[in-house]
């Protein structure tokens, strides 16, 4: 991965806040999520199924998100998945505290 | 990471749906491929699946079982070692486990009374007056009385039988906190005169002889010849003063038998016992006994030794029964606490060895992502493997060690019996299996997960000596060596003491003597006559015998544990409070006894027949005796009397000493002589004819077979007497020593497991380090080194350790011999003897476990040791 050089490898630990980000829209199934982060980045943020699928299951896990088989737009069988409360909330928090570190590296990036 | 207790039971769901959870992904990741055929391809299946699956699963567990999994394989793969690893920490656990359960129960454990925290034991025995003067003057202790235990007859129920019993105060169960099981406790006043014929059995007596009925209470039965009512039924487990009392009665106080009172008869000088009453305390209950002890003093009717028991001082009860076996127990302790150090110090120095050879497997675990965390990881749950292995087999084993640890403790200790291997000593293995797994595993995990993987995967792993684990090696070797030498002096003490034990002259022969005791009732012998008539007649059918050679009859055998004794008054010596009337071993035997048991006549005659009821009273003394009281002049023909009689008796003549007591020749606190009467004249406590005698009988061949005779004998001449015990002289003899004799088989199998370990220890460093050095030793031989060379070469590396080991192990033995100077007889705590016998021992199996390799290393063809690896 990252061969590219219009996609970008994404940082780890951020993953986890892109996904729940792209959810607070509604549900989307997997390949959805990917495209949104995709489209939204300006194709910059590419996310494979070998970190995607886990990170999934990571947030299942921890109960920030919830799953539902249901009909994708061609009629096929897909996963969608959902934003939970307790994600919401999870994502408020993370997105705090990623400004304030990107405020922090953006500081010493520019003056030390 | 919050780790919430829903996600945790999400977790548990994840987990058991993984099949279905894997199904759902795979639909997933086809749905999402399809759709983005266009894309270039990204992103790994096949890493999605196993991150996801991680996600669900527990992956502690599973590494751990994987662990598991691969540690049981690698111990399965080296049969050999496992055995022996697993055999020697067996042997270590199983020792502790039994040691811990007898230390639980008799030292650690609170005794089985009500609060036994404030139970005390005033040292040093009472008379009855010293009981009912403690009642009246204390205040801060309830004190009670016991005696030891002594055999009664019961008769009445079922065929005569002859039981330990206790005479005890009517408040003995009330101090001690016990409640009986059915029935009461002695009530107040139940040792009073007229009120006293009552008892209270043992359970294990009333289950065995009265069918465990609870109709016994109130039923009548016979001791001693004396009617007593049944009143209570003590619960099971109960054992005290002994464990083998079966019965309790009530102690007769009665001010108005004056020599009965304040006198020693039938053991009526007896321990008291106390309760600590609620706010006294310690100091004042000793300020007390002094006081009461006094005041005591001053109200004897006879002189008594100046200060009588002033000395008394208070012990808890717990320490007094227990007593000198604590000291016993503590040297087990540790011995068995050594082995258990020796075995890990082995295992440890084993893995390191396989640590070493097994570098290229785990630098290839390594090179493949394992990290160094998850090597020690891997290394330990193999340690901990084996340690589980020697721990189940070591809990097996705890059965037979505890059977033979009992053995070296004597068998009277109360308790004892109900030392058994329970849940606690399971725990308690528990805890010891993974104290040792990670004692011996933790430093030889660390040392193969210290690699350095280019050089070992380049292969020039077998050859590097890393200096450190090398020379830690050697350390252990020296450690064990250490413990070896402590035990080795420890059982080298003790077998020398039991040859002391052995070779004791103790002034008798009891080749092919044996020995039945037979024990009618006190009252058969109120007439003198007929119980005189009963042994003559015994005696003259057990001459008739085939086979039968001499026969006797005295009323103890030399240690068989009875030790009758007498006040006695010697002529020309007044008592005085500073000359007492002395108390003297008082043997009561028939003519034949002396030469039967070939005790010499040393001046003046021995007893003949002549010697009768009606003749003068004849005395012999033993030589100590004359020595003590008629130094430098000659005793026959002077007079002694027994306190309290009116006639006094003649020395007839003196006979050499004799070990009646201990086969050590020591004799209770108190005694201060031996003398002989003849049976027909004799007398014992309260002035009556012993009734209880012991027919001796020596054979011309082997005696076992005459014994059923002899007692048929016996029972024949008057069914209402009980026989006892049927014993031959030499097994009682190596029977009063028979648990000296166990401590030290105990301690020298510890002793000896210890060394053979310390040498499969030697053995192992000393072939390791060869295969280690193979280059160098081509090296050294290429340029000329001869055989001798190589030999000194590899010997000389080991023996440093060894040397060092001990020189700190004669160090730590002397602390050790020390610790067990207590049970040790005619032998020195740093016998320089044994000291300098284990030295050399150790050092010539040191030579021995290492000279094989080493020769082997000598016999190496240099070009192929040169070609190694």
């Amino acid at each position: 991965m990252g061969a590219n050089n219009k996609a970008i490898e994404i940082l780890p630990g951020t993953l986890d806040l892109l996904i729940l980000r792209a959810l607070v829209g509604g549900p989307r199934h997997g390949y959805g999520i990917a495209q949104r982060l995709r489209q939204v980045s300006d194709e910059v943020l590419q996310v494979g199924e070998s970190s995607l699928y886990p990170a999934l299951q990571r947030l299942l896990l921890n109960g920030w998100v919830r799953a539902e088989w249901g009909a994708s737009d061609n009629n096929r069988r897909a996963r969608y998945y959902t934003i939970t409360a307790a994600g919401r909330k999870q994502l408020a928090s993370e997105c705090a505290e990623f400004a304030r570190m990107m405020g922090a590296i953006q500081k010493v990036l520019e003056t030390a | 990471m919050t780790l919430s207790l829903a996600r945790f039971c999400r977790h548990l769901l994840f987990f058991s749906r993984r099949d279905r959870l894997e199904q759902e992904l795979a639909e997933e990741i086809e749905f999402h491929r399809a759709l983005k055929q266009d894309d270039p391809a990204m992103g790994n299946i096949t890493v999605a699946r196993e991150e996801s699956r991680e996600v669900w699963s527990f992956m502690a567990i599973e590494h751990f079982w994987q662990d598991l999994k691969y540690a049981s394989r690698m111990l399965r793969r080296s049969p050999g070692f496992t055995a022996l690893a697993g055999l020697s920490l067996a042997l270590g656990i199983g020792g502790n486990a039994a040691m811990f359960s007898l230390v639980n129960t008799l030292l650690i454990r609170p005794l089985p009374f009500h609060q036994p925290d404030r139970l005390i034991r005033i040292t040093s025995v009472y008379p009855v007056a010293g009981l009912v003067l403690f009642q009246q003057e204390s205040r801060a202790m309830d004190v009670a009385q016991v005696s030891s235990a002594r055999d009664y007859n019961l008769t009445g129920q079922g065929e005569a039988v002859r039981l330990a019993g206790s005479a005890v105060s009517a408040n003995l169960f009330s101090v001690l906190g016990v409640p009986v099981e059915i029935g009461r406790a002695f009530a107040p006043g139940d040792d009073r005169p007229g009120s006293d014929s009552s008892v209270i059995l043992s359970h294990a007596l009333w289950t065995s002889r009265f069918n465990a009925d609870p109709q016994v209470i109130g039923r009548v039965v016979t001791i001693d010849n004396v009617d007593r009512t049944v009143v209570g039924v003590m619960p099971a487990g109960f054992s005290y003063p002994a464990a083998r009392v079966q019965m309790w009665i009530p102690k007769r106080v009665d001010p108005s038998k004056v020599v009965a009172y304040y006198g020693e008869v039938d053991g009526a000088f007896s321990p008291l016992i106390a309760r600590l009453r609620d706010g006294a305390t310690l100091a004042q209950a000793r300020g007390e006994i002094r006081a009461i002890t006094a005041h005591l003093d001053s109200q004897f009717p006879w002189p008594m030794p100046r200060n009588f028991n002033l000395d008394a001082r208070v012990i808890s009860l717990q320490e007094d029964m227990v007593g000198d076996v604590r000291r016993k127990l503590l040297v087990l302790l540790a011995s068995v606490g050594i082995v258990l150090l020796v075995a890990c110090t082995n295992v440890a120095s084993l893995l390191l060895a396989r640590a070493t050879t097994r570098r290229k497997e785990i630098a290839l675990r390594a090179s493949l992502g394992a990290g160094r965390f998850r090597i020690v990881r891997q290394l330990l749950t193999e340690s901990l493997l084996l340690a589980f292995t020697g721990g189940v087999a070591g809990l097996l084993l705890a059965f037979a060690a505890l059977s033979i640890f009992r053995s070296a403790l004597p068998i009277n200790l109360p308790g004892l019996a109900e030392v058994a291997i329970d849940v606690r000593v399971a725990g308690f293995v528990a805890l010891l299996t993974l104290a040792t797994g990670l004692a011996f595993g933790i430093a030889p995990a660390l040392s193969a997960s210290q690699i350095d993987l280019a050089q070992t995967m380049r292969g020039g792993g077998q050859r590097a000596t890393r200096g450190f684990w090398a020379r830690f090696r050697g350390w252990l070797i020296a450690a064990e060596v250490t413990l070896t030498v402590v035990l080795l002096v420890g059982a080298g003490l003790l077998t020398r003491s039991l040859q002391a034990l052995v070779d004791i002259d103790p002034g008798f022969r009891p080749e092919r003597i044996l020995t039945v005791r037979i024990a009618p009732n006190q009252s058969f012998c109120k007439e003198r006559a007929r119980c005189i008539a009963l042994y003559d007649e015994l005696l003259r059918r057990a001459r008739q015998v085939p086979g039968v050679l001499d026969v006797a009859a005295a009323n103890t055998v030399p240690l068989d544990g009875q030790f009758p004794n007498q006040p006695m008054d010697i002529e020309d010596r007044p008592h005085t409070a500073d000359f007492p009337a002395p108390m003297f071993w008082a043997g009561a035997i028939t003519a034949d006894y002396l030469p039967l048991m070939r005790i010499p006549v040393l001046a003046g005659r021995g007893f003949s027949e002549a010697d009768s009821a009606t003749t003068a009273g004849a005395v012999l003394l033993s030589e100590s005796t004359a020595r003590r009281y008629w130094a430098g002049l000659n005793p026959v023909g002077r007079h002694l009397r027994i306190a309290g009689e009116t006639r006094w008796r003649t020395i007839v003549g003196v006979v050499g000493d004799v070990h009646q007591s201990s086969l050590s020749g020591g004799v209770p606190p108190g005694i201060g002589g031996a003398m002989y009467m003849p049976y027909s004249q004799s007398v014992q406590a309260g002035n009556e004819l012993p009734a209880a005698m012991n027919l001796l009988v020596r054979t011309t061949g082997d005696p076992a077979p005459i014994a059923q005779q002899i007692r048929a004998l016996a029972v024949e001449q008057n069914p209402n007497v009980p026989v006892g015990r049927v014993e031959a002289m030499e097994s009682i003899v190596s029977g009063s020593i028979s648990d000296f004799r166990s401590t030290m088989g105990v301690l020298l199998s510890f002793a000896i497991t210890a060394l053979v370990l310390a040498a499969i220890g030697i053995y192992g460093l000393v072939s390791h380090s060869v295969i280690q050095r193979t280059y160098e030793i081509g090296v050294r031989m290429a340029l000329g080194a001869s055989k001798p060379n190589i030999v000194g070469l590899i010997m000389g590396q080991s023996m440093r350790f060894v040397a060092g080991g001990v020189v700190a192990g004669v160090g730590a033995a002397v602390a050790f011999a020390r610790l067990m100077s207590s049970l040790l007889y005619g032998v020195a705590a740093t016998d320089p003897v044994t000291f300098a016998g284990v030295i050399v021992f150790l050092f010539g199996i040191a030579a021995m476990a290492s000279s094989a390799p080493a020769w082997r290393a000598a016999q190496m063809d240099p070009l192929k040791s040169l070609r190694v690896d």
